[in-house]
């Protein structure tokens, strides 16, 4: 079945179903079956938010190529989910418990077939006794369909904080 | 006038360390003064302000700071404080301004820091204001290699003087090309970590094959980096761990065919690496002399008192929390494929979200935090590691440790941060002299 042949609300729908089911992956700490949510050449980007004034808003979100907060590949994604097998990536060891809150999608199907997505998110995370960390931010993922399946093969992921509010990143969006 | 010896934390022959120092808010605002109110600090990058009247909001310890070119293209550091009521007259990370209006009561600086324009000059000040008298407060400003530092202290002996001997290593990676550097960022976050803590562990090499060993373990798997392992670490045969007028070292011997980075190479790009690095050496080799440019690799530093690793800050904000600000430097005529590999490797190690640096934190918090109970403070921290085994070196500069491996660096610290507690002024503290030969043609400025 192509995109035309789907009606945007069977879209949205689905895809609305999709992030819910990744929401759940992730906090259930399902990370190898997260990351088949993404194609091999996924790119997962984290530009810095930045604190400018109105009339330099264009610079508030950091483009590729200056210094993001993450830049990543399918591969660095394995690396840092192989990280969490060897029982020593001591700042998920013992492991946040996290929740993902994702809302107000909003789809747009692309002419090349694909689907440009994007949604609201807050995820709270909680570690050890007494941390806690609460991310506000907008996800904007390019979605393809791989053998029937849709697969994300770019998220951006723009963080509300300028000074980001916590110990370390050791979450994923 | 000799002062009276008051801080007595580290004793060097047993290395107990008083844990107090983490905690005490009095000692706190004590170190905001006499070594962030003296030092030289790094605060910047001269390419984060490329152009006329462009700004770059920083911080000098607690106080935020504008660093900006001027119309004449003159660097200056001046504190963000209006000097009518104390309002902040910027607020925003950087831009481009000819002047700043205080959004109190308008008073309107010029980006020399100059006061401009009083509202009311003449119908409510009665044209008595001295208006030469109340520009912003400016610091000293002077560049090493494109990096701006800046201090409060007038008595202060040059950066030159200050950075002495340190400078010839620090060359290796910040010195390298004609063409300079560029800097990217800052990345920022909070770590709830007093702020000496991250900067000691900059050359606490011990650390590494234990904190670190889940993304050395993962890095080598996925990536084929060659793995780390602590027996790489213990031997000492081509590696140096030393400590120059108050600034912390680590330095590698290494082959002139060798890339000069770590974080960032990886399987499939170290061939880039190699080239870039036989594509540079003549220039290298003519800016360094042949000695640093064939022979030595900058491994993990830290600058007396908060410039961490490389180029990022460990800013103070009360004895238990430090803002982290990471930078990425690399040379501007490096080719693409460089920049995109060190930029992305050394975020995803040391950023924020690095995989190394995430597993820093909660150690340490940890070792901070337990200075907390006075219970715990009984117990000094342990710096033992080395004693009597460090000391002069024919070829390199500073007091060297025979291993790699090696708790001096650490003594040697917080030995000198009683020497700025303890001083008066800047009389009082000892600065060492400028042996080293600094063979090639790079300065301090070129
Ligand atoms: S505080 Fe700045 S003008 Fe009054
Ligand atoms: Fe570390």
């Amino acid at each position: 079945m192509t995109i035309s042949e789907v009606s945007t609300k069977d879209l949205w729908y689905d895809i609305n179903h999709f992030y819910i089911q990744e929401a759940w992956l992730l906090d259930e700490r399902k990370f190898k079956q997260w990351l088949n949510i993404f194609t091999e050449d996924v790119f997962y980007f984290i530009p810095r938010r930045k604190n400018v004034y109105r009339k330099d808003l264009s610079r508030e979100i950091t483009k590729y190529g200056d210094l993001a907060i993450l830049e990543e590949s399918k591969r660095d994604l394995q690396m840092r989910i192989a990280r969490l097998d060897t029982g020593m990536a001591w700042a998920e060891d013992p492991p946040s418990r996290t929740r993902h809150i994702i809302a107000n999608l909003v789809v747009e199907p692309l002419e090349n077939g694909e689907v440009k997505a994007k949604t609201a998110f807050l995820l709270y995370k909680s570690h050890l006794e007494y941390d806690q960390d609460l991310y506000a931010g907008m996800r904007e993922d390019i979605l393809r369909q791989v053998d029937g399946e849709w697969k994300v093969s770019r998220r951006t992921i723009v963080l509300d904080a300028n000074v980001l509010l916590t110990k370390n990143v050791s979450v994923f969006f | 006038m000799v002062a009276t010896k008051k801080y007595d934390v580290i004793d060097q022959s047993t290395g107990a360390l008083d844990r107090s120092i983490f905690i005490d808010e009095a000692v706190y605002q004590e170190e905001l003064e006499k070594i962030f109110g003296r030092a030289w600090l790094m605060i910047g990058h001269e390419s984060l302000v490329p152009n006329t009247n462009d700004f770059f909001h920083t911080y000098m310890g607690e106080d935020p700071v504008i660093l900006t070119r001027d119309n004449n293209g003159e660097l200056h550091a001046m504190l963000n404080m209006c000097r009518h009521r104390g309002n902040r007259i910027i607020r925003a990370d950087d831009g481009n301004a000819k002047n700043f209006m205080c959004t109190y009561h308008g008073w309107t600086f010029s980006s020399d820091g100059s006061l401009e324009h009083v509202p009311g000059e003449e119908r409510v000040y009665f044209n008595e204001l001295n208006k030469s008298e109340l520009g912003l407060v400016q610091a000293r400003v002077d560049t090493y290699a494109g990096i701006v530092f800046a201090t409060w202290d007038h008595e202060a002996p040059t950066l030159e003087e200050y950075l002495g001997d340190a400078r010839w290593y620090l060359d290796l990676s910040f010195n390298r090309r004609d063409g300079g550097q560029q800097a990217l960022g800052p990345l920022k976050w909070m770590e709830p970590v007093n702020w000496k803590t991250p900067v000691d562990n900059c050359s606490d090499n011990y650390h590494v094959p234990v904190s670190h060993l889940s993304s050395i373990l993962a890095d080598e798997k996925v990536w084929g980096v060659p793995k780390r392992t602590a027996e790489s670490q213990f031997n000492t045969e081509d590696r140096k761990h030393l400590f120059v007028n108050g600034h912390s070292l680590t330095i590698g011997e290494v082959s002139p065919e060798q890339p000069r980075y770590g974080h960032g190479v990886v399987e499939d790009n170290r061939h880039h690496f190699v080239k870039y690095q036989k594509d540079t050496l003549p220039e290298v080799e003519k800016r360094l002399g042949s000695k640093r440019a064939r022979g030595l690799l900058l491994g993990n530093h830290s600058l007396f008192p908060n410039t961490v690793l490389g180029f990022r800050l460990a800013l103070p904000r009360g004895p238990l929390m430090t803002e982290f600000w990471h930078f990425v430097l690399y040379d501007k005529d490096a080719p693409p494929e460089i920049k995109d590999a060190l930029r992305w490797g050394l975020t995803g190690h040391n950023g924020a979200a690095g995989s190394f640096e995430q597993d820093d934190i909660d150690n340490w918090r940890s070792v901070t935090e337990a200075s907390k109970s006075p219970i715990a403070r009984r117990y000094n921290q342990k710096l033992v590691m080395g004693i009597g085994h460090s000391g002069p070196h024919e070829e390199y500069p500073g007091d060297v440790a025979t291993r790699y491996i090696s708790e001096s660096n650490q003594r040697n610290f917080y030995n000198r941060w009683e020497e700025f507690m303890n001083a008066e002024s800047w009389a009082d503290i000892p600065i060492d002299p400028i042996t080293a030969d600094f063979d090639g043609t790079a300065t301090m400025k070129d």
